[in-house]
């Protein structure tokens, strides 16, 4: 039976990619799909789609050693809040490194600019990068 | 949907039309355009994002990488953008003081 006053379904989506940077966009999509789940706000939807996009970049990575590290998981819960988590194996610097022509707009800057929860972990050699935002 | 890059010059500027998404995947491209472009002696760009759907840090990375590049030989980089969600990434990273953002190409090329 479903508790009193559930006003929706757990709604938990996974998905796995290959460290493709072409994939990154798929992830995207999907995160915006999860989101308008749970708000019509289309600026809502789209912090999420940039913030979920921002992390599973960052894990995807650009060099060829990280297309070896398998691939990079990304589950979205609808619960309590929106919930998603970013993981992959290896570890992310948590800066830009110097020699980056980002220049002090680090993609982290971003994704703290643009979430309120957001925290890394690290554990048994998998990084992972986790976020929630309440729902309306 | 993929990037489409299309470029003109007009009145001493080098406009380059971005159109789609500009990510961790695209943005190679265009900063491919700009090297290409700055090395062809172009160093007075104006970027059009009037049609560019999604831009994230990588996509940010290449423009500053592109300013720095002009501005070591006195040019200028232009951004034309009126959408609000790409304005709104601007200002989180503090990059909407850094670069000089138009509403239209009139706009950017009126300004001297």
């Amino acid at each position: 039976m479903a508790a009193a006053g559930a006003a929706r379904t757990t709604t938990g989506i996974s998905v796995s990619i290959a460290r493709d940077p072409a994939l990154v966009r798929t992830v995207r999509l999907v995160a915006a799909a999860v989101a308008r789940r749970a708000s019509h706000d289309e600026e809502f939807v789209e912090e999420v789609r940039l913030a979920v996009g921002e992390a599973c970049a960052l894990l995807v990575g650009e060099t060829d050693e990280s297309a070896n590290g398998g691939p990079v998981e990304v589950t979205m819960r609808l619960e309590d809040r929106l919930r998603v988590a970013v993981s992959a194996n290896g570890s992310v610097a948590a800066a830009d490194p110097p020699t980056s022509d980002i220049d002090g707009v680090e993609p982290w800057a971003l994704l703290r600019g643009l979430i309120e929860d957001f925290d890394i972990s690290r554990a048994a050699g998998s990084t992972t990068l986790s976020m929630s935002w309440a729902l309306a | 949907m993929d990037l489409s890059l299309e470029t003109r010059h007009e009145g001493g500027h080098t406009i380059i039309e971005v159109g789609g998404e500009i990510d961790v995947y695209t943005a190679p491209k265009l900063r491919d355009k700009i090297t290409e472009l700055v090395g062809n002696g172009n160093y007075n760009l104006v970027i059009d994002m009037e049609k560019v759907d999604f831009l994230d840090s990588t996509g940010l990375g290449v423009l500053v990488g592109g300013l720095k590049k002009v501005r070591a030989h006195d040019g200028s980089m232009r951004l034309i953008c009126n959408q609000e969600r790409l304005l709104k990434i601007f200002r989180i990273t503090g990059l909407a003081k850094v670069f000089a953002i138009h509403g239209s190409q009139a706009d950017a090329l009126a300004e001297r």
